[in-house]
C-alpha cells in the first residue's frame, strides 16, 4: 500500500455510508406513506368494485335510511364551494400581490405582509367559530337565507382561508420575476401601476394559474369550514343559499355517526376521490413548473 | 546548471481542466521540489487559482467540471497518484495538502470555533492540546494579538486581512504537508504582508509550498523557481538565477503579458 | 379611457388590502370582545384548584386544561416523530439524493403535502379498521394513531424547509468542508447543518403550528370530548381545536359559549406566536445570506 491510512478513516467511511442509507430509508417513508395511503383506501373501496354497488355510491342521491348512498351531491358540494371561494379571493389576492409589490407606501406594505403571515397562521377552526356567530346571524338576518348555514356563508369563509395562500405562492413568484424586468419598465418611465399592468401581469401568468390551482386545492381539501357552516345538507347546489355537504365533511359526518357498511365505503370512495384529485392537481402544478422551469432555461441560454 | 531532480515533492504531468466544456487547463506539467518556494503567475483568468484546486481536487467540487492528466504528490516517502482508483481518502488528501483561498473564507461560527472545529472533527484534538495548537497557528501568522482578547466573537467581523490570515492559520493548524496558497497577501498591508512573507520562507523547509501571486516583485523576492501561467499554459518557467537577473525576467515578463 | 382603468386597479387593491384587514381585525376584534373576559383561573382549571390539576391530583371537570395538555402531548409525540425524519429526509435530498431520485423522492413528499388533512385522518381510521380484522381485534383510536398522521401531515414542511434552507447555502462555504479536511458527514454535521439552522428551525416550528391547529385528523382518530387528562399513548384523548369546534355546536349555557371564545383566543395565541416566530427565522435566514 502506497499509503499509510489511518485505519479510522476506514471505519468513519463505513459509519458514513450506514448513516447514508439511514437517511435513505427516514426519506423513504414519506414515499412509503403517501403508497399505503393509497393502497389503503383502494383496499377498503374493492369490495365497490366487485360487487357492483359502484353505481350506486356514484348517483344522485345521499338517503342512507332508504338504502340510498350516492355522493355525487358532495363532489358538486366541494366543486361548487371551492370554486366560489377561489372566485371570491382570487381577484383580492392578487390585488394585494401586486400592492405589496409596487403601489403600497412601504410601511403599509410591510404590514400587510405580516397580516397575511398571521393570517396562515390563525386556526381553521377558530375562521369556523367565529363566522358560526358573526357571518351566520348576518346571513340570517340581512338575506333572510335560512338558518344561515348556506354555501355562500362556508365559501365566504373560505375564501378568507385560501387567501394569505394565493398571496404567499403568488408573492413568491413575483419575487423571482422581480430584479431585472422592474428596473428595466422603471427605466421605460412606467408609473407603479402600469408597471403592474404591462410588465408584472403578463410575465407573472403562470405564476397567477399557480397561485389559483393551489388556492383551489386548498379550498377542496378543507373539511372544518364546510362542515361547521355550510349546513351539511346532501343536496346539490342549486343556489347560493341553499345548505350544501362536501366531501371532507361528509367523511366526518359519516364516521362519526356510526353507521352501516355501505356508509363506510362511501366514506372511502370519498377520500380516494380527494386523493386521486389533490394527485391531479399536483401533477398539473408540476407540469406547469416544469415548462416554467425550461422557459427560464432558454432565456438564459 | 539546473539541478537534477530526484525527489520532487509534486509532479504534475499533462493536466487538463475544463469547466462545461470549455478547456481552462491545458497540459500542464510541473516539478514540485522539495524545500523550495514555488510561485505562480499569470494574468487573470489564466487558471492560476484551478491548477492550486486540482493539486487537491478541490475542482471536483464543482459539478461540470472534468480533470485529465497525472497528479502525484509524496505522502509518507511514495509519490501517489492522488487521481487514481486506490488514491488516499478525499478527506485526508485535502487535511494533508492545504489551500487558502485568493478570497478570505471564514466559517459563519467564532473566531475560536473557525481554529478549532476542524483539529477537534478531524485530529480529534481536545483540551489543552487543542488550544495550544490553535495559539501556535494564529501565532505564526501574527495573529495572536490582534484576536486573543475576542476569540468568541464571530469571525466575520474581522478585517479582510486578518480573515486571510485565519484562513492561513487553519490550515497551518492541521499540520499539512503541502500548502497551497493562493495571494495570501492580496487584501493585507505592508507590515502583514511582510509577516507572511517571512513567514513563507521560514515555513518551506518544512512544507512545500505553491503560492500564487499577482505582484511581480512580491514572486521576484520570494520565489526559488517561479512559472508564469497564460490562458491555461505554462508559458515559462524561472529558478532563482534567472530571477535575479532584473533585465531577463523584465523581458520576460513584457513579452508574456 | 386607460386613466380610468387604471385608476380602478389602484383603487381595488387599496379595497382589497384594507378589506382583508378589516376581516382580519373584526375576526380578532369578535373573539377578544366575547372571549377575554372569559380568560382566568376558571377557563383553565373549572372548579379545581390549579396545583391539584397541575399535579394531575384531581381532574378537571369544566376548564381546558386536559384539551391543552392533550393538544401538548399531540405536538410533542408528532414532533418526536416528524422532526427527525423530516430532518433526515431533508438532508439526505439536499445532500445525497442523485437527480433522479431526488426527482421522483420530491414528488412524494409533494403528494404528501397535498394530502388534505381529513383523508389523512381516514388513512388513521382505516388503518385501525384494518389492524381489527387481522393482527389486534382490540386496537382502537388513540392519541399515538392520531400523532401518528399528524406527524405525517406536517413532515412535508420538515423536509422541504431542510432541504432549502441547506441548498440555499452558497458554493464559497460549502468548499470549506473540504478544505478542512472534513469528509461529506462531517462537513454536514459540523458546518452545514449548523449554518442552515435557523432555517430548519423554522420548519419545525411550522411543523408544531400546524400540528397544534388541525382537527381534521384527530376528528377521525382518537379525540374525544370528554376524556380527562391524556392518559396515555393508547387512549384518547382532548384538545383545543376539537373542543372548539364542539363548542360551537353543543355549547348549552352562554357560559360555556363564552368559555369557546376564550378558548379560541387561547389557541390563537399559541399558533399565532408559533407562525410568526417561524416566519421572523425565515425572514432573518433569508437575509443572511443576501450579504454575501
Ligand atoms: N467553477 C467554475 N466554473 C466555470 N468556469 C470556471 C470555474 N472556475 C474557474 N472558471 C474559469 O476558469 C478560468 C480560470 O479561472 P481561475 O480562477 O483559475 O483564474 P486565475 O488565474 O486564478 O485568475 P485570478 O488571477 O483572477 O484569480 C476562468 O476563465 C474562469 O472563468
Ligand atoms: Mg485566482
Amino acid at each position: 500500500m502506497p499509503f499509510g491510512r489511518p485505519c479510522g478513516l476506514r471505519l468513519r467511511s463505513k459509519l458514513e455510508r450506514c448513516i447514508e442509507r439511514i437517511l435513505l430509508i427516514a426519506t423513504a417513508i414519506a414515499a412509503v406513506a403517501i403508497i399505503s395511503i393509497l393502497l389503503l383506501l383502494a383496499y377498503f373501496c374493492l369490495p365497490l368494485f366487485t360487487s357492483g354497488e359502484l353505481g350506486e355510491v356514484f348517483s344522485r342521491r345521499w338517503q342512507p335510511f332508504a338504502g340510498s348512498y350516492g355522493i355525487l351531491p358532495m363532489c358538486a358540494g366541494s366543486f361548487a364551494i371551492s370554486l366560489l371561494a377561489l372566485f371570491l379571493a382570487f381577484p383580492g389576492a392578487v390585488a394585494i400581490c401586486f400592492f405589496v409589490h409596487s403601489l403600497a407606501p412601504a410601511p403599509a406594505a410591510g404590514l400587510l405582509k405580516t397580516l397575511v403571515h398571521f393570517m396562515t397562521g390563525i386556526p381553521t377552526v377558530i375562521y369556523g367559530f367565529v363566522s358560526v356567530f358573526l357571518l351566520v346571524p348576518l346571513m340570517r338576518d340581512w338575506l333572510s337565507a335560512g338558518t344561515g348555514f348556506t354555501l355562500l356563508t362556508a365559501a365566504i369563509t373560505l375564501s378568507l382561508l385560501i387567501l394569505p395562500t394565493i398571496v404567499l405562492v403568488f408573492q413568491a413568484r413575483l419575487e423571482r420575476i422581480d430584479p431585472t424586468l422592474t428596473l428595466a419598465s422603471a427605466a421605460l418611465g412606467f408609473t407603479p401601476i402600469e408597471q403592474v399592468r404591462h410588465v408584472l401581469i403578463p410575465a407573472s401568468a403562470q405564476g397567477l394559474l399557480v397561485a389559483a390551482i393551489l388556492g383551489f386545492g386548498r379550498a377542496i381539501g378543507d373539511t372544518l369550514i364546510s362542515l361547521m357552516l355550510a349546513g351539511n345538507a346532501a343536496q346539490f347546489p342549486v343556489s347560493l343559499f341553499v345548505s350544501i355537504r362536501t366531501l371532507t365533511a361528509h367523511i366526518a359526518l359519516v364516521l362519526a355517526t356510526d353507521s352501516q357498511s355501505m356508509a363506510y365505503r362511501s366514506v372511502f370512495a370519498a377520500g380516494l376521490v380527494l386523493f386521486l384529485l389533490m394527485g391531479m392537481i399536483n401533477l398539473l402544478i408540476q407540469r406547469i413548473g416544469r415548462a416554467d422551469n425550461e422557459k427560464t432555461y432558454e432565456k438564459d441560454r | 546548471m539546473e539541478k537534477v531532480v530526484t525527489n520532487p515533492a509534486i509532479v504534475v504531468e499533462e493536466l487538463c481542466v475544463e469547466f462545461s466544456g470549455k478547456t481552462v487547463l491545458e497540459n500542464v506539467s510541473l516539478t514540485i521540489l522539495p524545500a523550495e518556494l514555488h510561485v505562480i503567475i499569470g494574468p487573470s483568468g489564466s487558471g492560476k487559482s484551478t491548477l492550486l484546486r486540482a493539486i487537491n481536487r478541490l475542482n471536483e467540487f464543482f459539478p461540470n467540471c472534468r480533470t485529465s492528466g497525472l497528479v502525484r504528490i509524496r505522502l509518507d516517502g511514495h509519490l501517489v497518484d492522488i487521481y487514481a482508483r486506490d488514491a488516499p481518502p478525499l478527506p485526508e488528501l485535502r487535511r494533508r495538502v492545504a489551500m487558502v483561498f485568493q478570497t478570505p473564507a471564514v466559517l459563519p461560527f467564532s473566531i475560536e470555533k473557525n481554529m478549532t472545529m476542524p483539529l477537534k472533527v478531524t485530529l480529534g484534538l481536545r483540551g489543552g492540546e487543542l488550544r495550544e495548537r490553535m495559539e501556535w497557528a494564529l501565532r505564526q501568522v501574527g495573529l495572536w494579538d490582534e484576536v486573543e482578547a475576542r476569540l468568541l466573537d464571530e469571525a466575520t467581523t474581522l478585517s479582510g486581512g486578518q480573515q486571510q490570515r485565519l484562513c492561513l492559520a487553519r490550515a497551518l493548524a492541521l499540520g499539512p504537508q503541502v500548502l497551497l496558497v493562493d495571494e495570501p497577501t492580496a487584501s493585507l498591508d505592508f507590515r502583514a504582508t511582510e509577516t507572511i512573507e517571512q513567514l513563507l520562507v521560514d515555513l518551506k523547509d518544512r512544507y512545500t509550498i505553491i503560492a500564487v501571486s499577482h505582484s511581480l516583485s512580491q514572486a521576484r523576492r520570494l520565489a526559488d523557481r517561479l512559472w508564469v501561467l497564460r490562458e491555461g499554459r505554462v508559458m515559462q518557467q524561472m529558478n532563482r538565477r534567472q530571477l535575479q537577473d532584473a533585465a531577463l525576467f523584465q523581458e520576460i515578463i513584457d513579452n508574456i503579458f | 379611457m386607460k386613466k380610468i382603468a387604471d385608476r380602478c386597479l389602484v383603487g381595488f387593491a387599496w379595497l382589497s388590502a384594507g378589506m382583508v384587514t378589516l376581516a382580519a381585525v373584526m375576526l380578532v376584534g369578535f373573539l377578544l370582545r366575547r372571549g377575554l373576559a372569559s380568560i382566568d383561573g376558571s377557563l383553565f382549571f373549572g372548579e379545581t384548584h390549579w396545583l391539584d390539576a397541575v399535579s394531575g391530583r384531581a381532574p378537571v371537570f369544566e376548564g381546558i386544561w386536559p384539551a391543552l395538555m392533550g393538544t401538548l402531548y399531540l405536538v410533542l409525540v408528532s414532533s418526536f416523530v416528524s422532526i427527525p425524519v423530516g430532518i433526515a429526509s431533508g438532508v439526505y435530498l439536499a445532500e445525497y439524493a442523485s437527480k433522479r431520485v431526488r426527482a421522483s423522492l420530491g414528488c412524494a413528499v409533494d403528494l404528501l403535502a397535498g394530502t388534505p388533512s381529513i383523508v389523512m385522518g381516514l388513512f388513521g381510521f382505516a388503518l385501525i379498521l384494518l389492524l381489527r380484522r387481522t393482527l389486534f381485534p382490540q386496537a382502537g383510536t388513540s392519541l399515538a394513531l392520531a400523532a401518528l398522521c399528524i406527524a405525517l401531515l406536517v413532515l412535508p414542511y420538515v423536509i422541504r424547509t431542510t432541504q432549502t434552507a441547506l441548498q440555499a447555502i452558497p458554493v464559497h462555504l460549502r468548499i470549506l468542508g473540504p478544505v478542512c479536511g472534513l469528509s461529506g458527514l462531517q462537513a454536514i454535521v459540523h458546518i452545514l447543518l449548523p449554518v442552515a439552522s435557523r432555517g430548519i428551525l423554522s420548519g419545525v416550528i411550522l411543523a408544531m403550528g400546524r400540528a397544534a391547529e388541525d382537527t381534521a385528523v384527530i376528528l377521525l382518530t382518537g379525540v374525544v370530548a370528554q376524556a380527562g387528562m391524556p392518559r396515555g399513548l393508547w387512549e384518547r384523548f382532548e384538545a383545543l381545536p376539537f373542543r372548539i369546534y364542539y363548542l360551537a355546536a353543543e355549547h348549552q349555557t352562554r357560559r360555556q359559549l363564552d368559555q369557546g371564545f376564550a378558548t379560541s383566543l387561547v389557541l390563537l395565541l399559541l399558533t399565532s406566536t408559533l407562525f410568526l416566530t417561524a416566519f421572523m427565522l425565515q425572514r432573518r435566514f433569508e437575509k443572511r445570506w443576501k450579504k454575501w
